[in-house]
């Protein structure tokens, strides 16, 4: 359990750390130098440059942050919307029960990637967003943000709806419930603590998940806008430039994939360390 | 660099195979040698980045279709690598001087001109039925349905009529006389015999097109190829038409794959699965250019720059960029040069108008813009752009000096060039925001409505091409116009509206070349958009493989097919 | 159970309306048309020509009468014209269907008989260092982007070793069986690596939770051989959890792989649907997809009936 929480912190920290490590290094992360691109390792640049002669590791640091910033937060937004989803579902019963049971089955069933597709193509203008936000560079990344969401939601929504119907026929909150505590307070105080465990250990799972998406996302062109860079789009702009630079690609797959790694082992540790009898993902 | 050595050159891979003995392994390669370098090519097999729609001629123009079709249908004209009109399916060009050309006084006092072609005696439908003026009655009759989703209707509507005098010999009536009133090259003819049948309901007519439901009926061809086999989203194989009365071709077999991931269609390329990469729908020149620094001694690579002039519209409209001042100083602010031998290798020059080289109409005698960052940040301060503290430029009003830079998202090349330009803009001052759309976004609807302050994109033309949908006033697509129109920089000067009208019906050559040079040295005055270069297009063919002549224009190499051979 | 069944097939056919009517909506959406891209590849075109062609594609009506006008011929069994084919929808799926349920069933056989080897391997030696190898092992093969995986496969056996091919199906007229096979198994070996990893660690847990239960310690108290233990008797009450992943990997057979196709030029029905939305081809991308959900969907309900026909204890009201 030590080992992956490290090395996630690590990374974590190393990526924040990046303007920091451009001031000591002296160097500009954003620019370009047309005359050294794709250069290997050298003092100024300890891991070389990158295809339009950036510092490779302050772009490699750069990735992190947006990488790390979208995989957590979207694991958060989407384990808050599932936990509603299956709060509801799991205490309420009846026809809530089945209806957002239906829908969730719903978005499983969906093949996701081309309603992705159409969801990153969507003119956000139409629906009401006023321009200026619409195309900001944050507004890459919400969107990125949101269309993760859509996709991991459903996990949590049927863990936590599981947990919540064995939870929810144990005695103390019986007793609650026969003292007239209201719904809300029973949901917050009693269900929602016995459900932590297994959210938790998802939550952590789906943070590699997220990564990953969003690698995929960044393959379709969809991903993170320049001159943003994640470790995805960073990856998939190298692809094409493996047979002649393939450091710039090896980098940022090596990153996601420590990092996606680490997140597996860290929620396989979290697994154990709640329920050491079932030793598999749930 | 030591990855690369594990896999190594494919060719050597038989030779280096860890554990065997040296000796061996010398045998081995002795022996096989002869062979290998004796064994005929008799097939070809071609790799593209996109699989093309049902191959109708005349339905939706996509580049993957016209490549394919090269191969297995001839139209009337195109335009050889040398740029001038060429005759493929008729005998010879028409011309007042051979009297196939006469002009004609139209009423309205408008002057059109009357072309007689014949078709080649020897042309034939690959199923043995000769083409005739039959098929161009049909496909008149087609092209001027209006319920046959023909994609250039234009080009019917400006023929009146047609004149037929016996089975090979017809004359085009058309409304209007223009210079190049010869090349008729979007006049492809439909099989009359086969397709008359599928035309009966001209509404279903694109979906029983026998190109889409048999698209492996010989009728349907008369090249020197005709399809034997097409898997839709994979592959197309191309046989000899056994009534080819032309050269006859040299390969037996062509077979074209579709691989869209251009990584996968480098490694198939060096696998041995596919022989060539086709240049016209193939890598874009920055991935072609380092494919060739690893492999470019084991392939003949060929770039020709081409008709595609990359540019950056400015949207007038803004009136800070309406100010001509900060418009030459974003031109002179971009080390165009240095882009171009960094990022491309040299291999696309850096345009100054925007005329190609190759074309009749280019002039070098137009204002240049050389590199100048002083030049820039002074004209900036002119215009009352005041460089701030940190770096940016604000005007008096306390307003930024900022825009946002559009192109189409995905394309790994324009995102690098946009970079690039978003970098040296911020040495002099000018703050950019980059916001890419994908492509059907920003063509059908952010360009359209000029929702836009620059926009980064490709103009794609013709020899000669008139560019009168680009600069003439009254192109500018607006609400009122249902968005018609190619104007998108809302480029008003009625000097240029002039050189256009002008050049579109001057016949003699010389004097339309000094119109030409007029509009270009307009442009390059005014500068309505900011030229960047005319892109190259990269040909990865085998050594072994001869005869393919890239033209620079759209007509693709292969409809020179029968000049493709192996080198002996 | 009977009611159960039919209540649920009745909630899938709800599902499949609704769907039909949010991804018809989606698509709607999405601003622009592939026919506007064609004004960038031919330059006699003008943009008169494209409305005229909007129109003729029906492009140019509202979309809640496109959508009706759709819904009343599916109804009735007609899908319509593939836009992007030009042929009806009923003859461009079945090609790439077959594609695919080659492509992902062979892929999906060989990910599970190897998880279940690996997966009940490390189940009987807990804690051991084979234990912890393949479970390291199993998350490596889910922490790479596939498309990632696939082009390192390419890279090493089509064209460093020559040994594979590097694309296609090896299929039509020139294509045997030889030829088709060797054409599978670098895209089968990326999807299997993607899998194998999931599938293992769930056989792994469900067979470690059967092996410590009751009626094993009394098989090999009676003296059962090791062998007959884990294969007749912890296997049968691993079932459920193996009947999930047969049930739910039922989806993916129809919906493809999008990402490996593409890799691969593999014509399969991930890269159809990809397409279809991308070209507005309206009906193909409507057909595909509430095929695609119809299948996960048929499958989640036989995965529930297999836990109550395996768990007598499970039962539906």
């Amino acid at each position: 359990m030590r080992l992956p929480a490290l090395l996630l912190a690590v990374i974590a920290v190393g990526s924040l750390a990046g303007p920091g490590v451009a001031y000591m290094m002296g160097v500009d992360p954003t620019m370009i130098d047309l005359l050294h691109r794709s250069a290997g390792p050298s003092m100024t640049h300890p891991l070389g440059t990158d295809e339009l002669g950036r510092d490779m590791l302050l772009r490699l640091m750069e990735g992190g942050r947006i990488s790390l910033t979208i995989g957590i937060a979207a694991a958060i937004a989407a384990a808050a919307v599932g936990t509603a989803v299956g709060l509801c579902a799991g205490y309420l019963g009846g026809w809530t029960d089945r209806v957002l049971m239906r829908l969730t089955d719903g978005v499983i069933a969906l093949p996701l990637l081309p309603l992705l597709i159409v969801l990153a193509a969507l003119d956000l203008h139409k629906i009401g967003i006023s321009r200026g936000f619409a195309d900001s560079p944050g507004m890459s990344l919400v969107r990125i943000v949101v269309l993760a969401v859509l996709v991991v939601w459903t996990t949590a929504a049927r863990l936590v709806r599981g947990a919540t119907l064995v939870t929810k026929s144990r005695d103390f909150v019986r007793a609650a419930q026969s003292l007239g505590a209201g719904v809300p307070h029973i949901l917050w105080r009693h269900i929602l603590p016995n459900v932590m465990a297994p959210l938790v250990v998802a939550t952590t799972l789906s943070v590699g998940d997220i990564i990953l998406l969003e690698s995929v996302l960044s393959f379709l062109g969809l991903g993170v806008q320049p001159p943003l860079a994640s470790w995805g789009s960073m990856l998939s702009n190298a692809e094409e430039l493996i047979t002649s630079s393939p450091l710039l690609a090896v980098y940022p797959g090596t990153m996601i994939f420590l990092t996606v790694i680490a997140c597996n082992l860290l929620g396989d540790a979290l697994l154990q360390r709640f329920d050491p009898r079932d030793p598999g993902r749930g | 660099m030591h990855a690369t050595d594990v896999f190594g050159e494919y060719g050597q891979a038989n030779a280096r195979r860890v554990g065997s003995p040296r000796w061996f392994a010398l045998a081995l390669f002795l022996l096989t040698w002869p062979w290998a370098s004796a064994a005929a090519h008799d097939q070809l097999t071609i790799g593209i980045v996109q699989f093309p729609p049902a191959l109708n001629p005349d339905l939706e123009a996509v580049a993957a279709k016209s490549y394919v079709l090269g191969f297995a249908l001839r139209p009337f004209t195109t335009f050889d690598a040398s740029w001038k009109p060429v005759c493929l399916l008729c005998t010879e060009l028409p011309t007042f001087e051979n009297g196939r050309a006469v002009k004609t006084e139209l009423p309205g006092g408008k002057t059109g001109i009357d072309l007689t072609y014949t078709i080649r005696p020897d042309a034939t439908w690959a199923d043995g039925v000769p083409v005739t003026t039959d098929d161009v009655k049909f496909t008149y009759e087609f092209g001027r349905n209006k319920e046959s989703a023909v994609a250039s209707a234009e080009m019917y509507r400006e023929i009146l009529g047609i004149d037929v005098k016996d089975d090979k010999t017809f004359t085009l009536h058309w409304d209007r006389l223009s210079y190049n009133y010869a090349a008729i090259d979007d006049f492809v003819l439909l099989p009359a015999h086969l397709e008359r049948q599928a035309f009966t309901d001209p509404a279903q007519y694109k979906v029983r097109t026998l190109y889409a439901t048999d698209p492996t009926n010989a009728g349907l061809y008369n090249g020197p190829y005709r399809i034997a086999e097409f898997a839709s989203g994979s592959h197309i194989v191309l046989e000899p038409n056994p009534h080819w009365a032309g050269a006859p071709p040299y390969f037996k077999r062509i077979t074209i794959r579709a691989i869209e991931n251009t990584a996968a269609l480098e490694a198939n390329l060096l696998s041995g699965t596919i022989d060539m990469i086709a240049g016209e729908i193939g890598l874009p020149l920055d991935e072609a250019l380092a494919f060739a620094q690893r492999h470019g001694g084991d392939y003949n690579i060929i770039y020709k720059p081409g008709l595609t002039f990359e540019h950056v519209d400015c949207n007038l409209d803004n009136p800070v960029l309406a100010d001509r001042r900060v418009r030459e100083a974003l031109l002179v602010g971009l080390d165009r040069a240095t882009l171009v031998k960094t990022l491309f290798a040299g291999k696309q020059a850096a345009a100054d108008s925007f005329v190609e080289p190759l074309d009749a109409g280019y002039t070098d005698d137009v204002p240049k813009y050389p590199y100048d960052p002083a030049r820039a940040k002074q004209l900036l301060e002119d215009a009352g752009w005041h460089a701030q503290s940190d770096g940016t430029r604000k005007n008096a009003d306390g307003k930024s000096l900022s825009f946002e830079l559009t192109t189409t998202a995905g394309n790994r090349s324009r995102e690098l060039v946009e970079q690039i330009l978003q970098s040296q803009w911020k040495e002099i001052g000018v703050d950019i925001r980059i916001h890419n759309e994908p492509a059907r976004v920003l063509f059908g609807e952010t360009l359209p409505h000029r929702h836009f302050d620059l926009a980064m994109y490709a103009w794609l033309s013709a020899p000669e091409n008139s560019p009168r949908s680009i600069f003439r006033s009254d192109e500018v697509p607006t609400e009122s116009n249902n968005y018609a129109g190619q104007n998108l920089t809302d480029y008003k000067n009625p000097e240029m509206d002039r050189l256009i009208d002008a050049l579109e019906v001057e016949l003699d050559a010389g004097k339309r070349k000094a119109l030409w040079a007029e509009a270009q040295k307009l442009y390059a005055t005014d500068l309505p958009s900011l030229p960047l270069y005319f892109r190259s297009d990269a040909f990865i063919l085998p050594k072994w493989l001869t005869g393919v002549q890239p033209t620079g224009n759209q007509s693709p190499t292969t409809l020179w097919s029968t000049d493709w051979g192996e080198k002996q | 159970m009977i009611r159960f069944t039919a209540i649920r097939l009745i909630e899938i056919a709800a599902m499949l309306v609704l769907m039909s009517f949010v991804i018809y909506a989606l698509i709607g959406l999405m601003p622009g048309d592939p026919i506007d891209l064609m004004l960038g590849a031919d330059p006699h075109l003008t943009s008169a020509d494209v409305a005229r062609l909007k129109v003729l594609y029906g492009v140019d009506r509202p979309l809640i009468e496109r959508y009706f006008a759709w819904a009343q011929a599916a109804f009735h069994g007609n899908l319509g014209y593939s836009r992007l084919f030009l042929t009806p929808v009923a003859a461009a799926l079945p090609p790439r269907l077959g594609n695919s349920l080659i492509l992902m069933g062979s892929s999906f056989v060989i990910a599970f008989a190897a998880s279940l080897g690996l997966g009940v391997a490390a189940a009987r030696r807990p804690r051991s260092r084979i234990d912890g190898a393949i479970n390291l092992a199993c998350f490596a093969g889910v922490s790479m982007p596939t498309f990632w995986l696939a082009l390192i496969l390419i890279l090493v056996f089509a064209e460093g070793l020559g040994w594979l091919p590097a694309s296609g199906t090896g299929g039509g007229e020139s294509g045997d069986l030889a030829e088709r096979l060797r054409h599978l198994v670098l895209p089968v070996t990326t999807l299997a690596i993607a899998s194998i990893g999931g599938y293992t660690r769930y056989i792994r847990a469900a067979m470690r939770d059967a092996l410590g239960q009751d009626h094993i310690r009394t098989a090999r108290a009676k003296g059962a051989s090791e062998a007959r233990v884990v294969w007749r008797h912890a296997l049968r009450s691993a079932m459920v959890p193996v009947a999930t992943i047969l049930a739910l990997s039922f989806g993916a057979l129809v919906s493809g792989a999008l990402v490996t196709e593409e890799m691969f030029a593999y014509p399969g029905m991930g890269k159809l649907i990809f397409d279809a939305v991308m070209g507005n081809d309206y009906n193909l991308a409507l057909a595909a997809l509430l095929l695609a959900s119809a299948v996960t969907m048929l499958g989640n309900l036989a995965a529930d009936l297999a836990y109550a026909w395996l768990d007598p204890r499970v039962s539906y009201r």
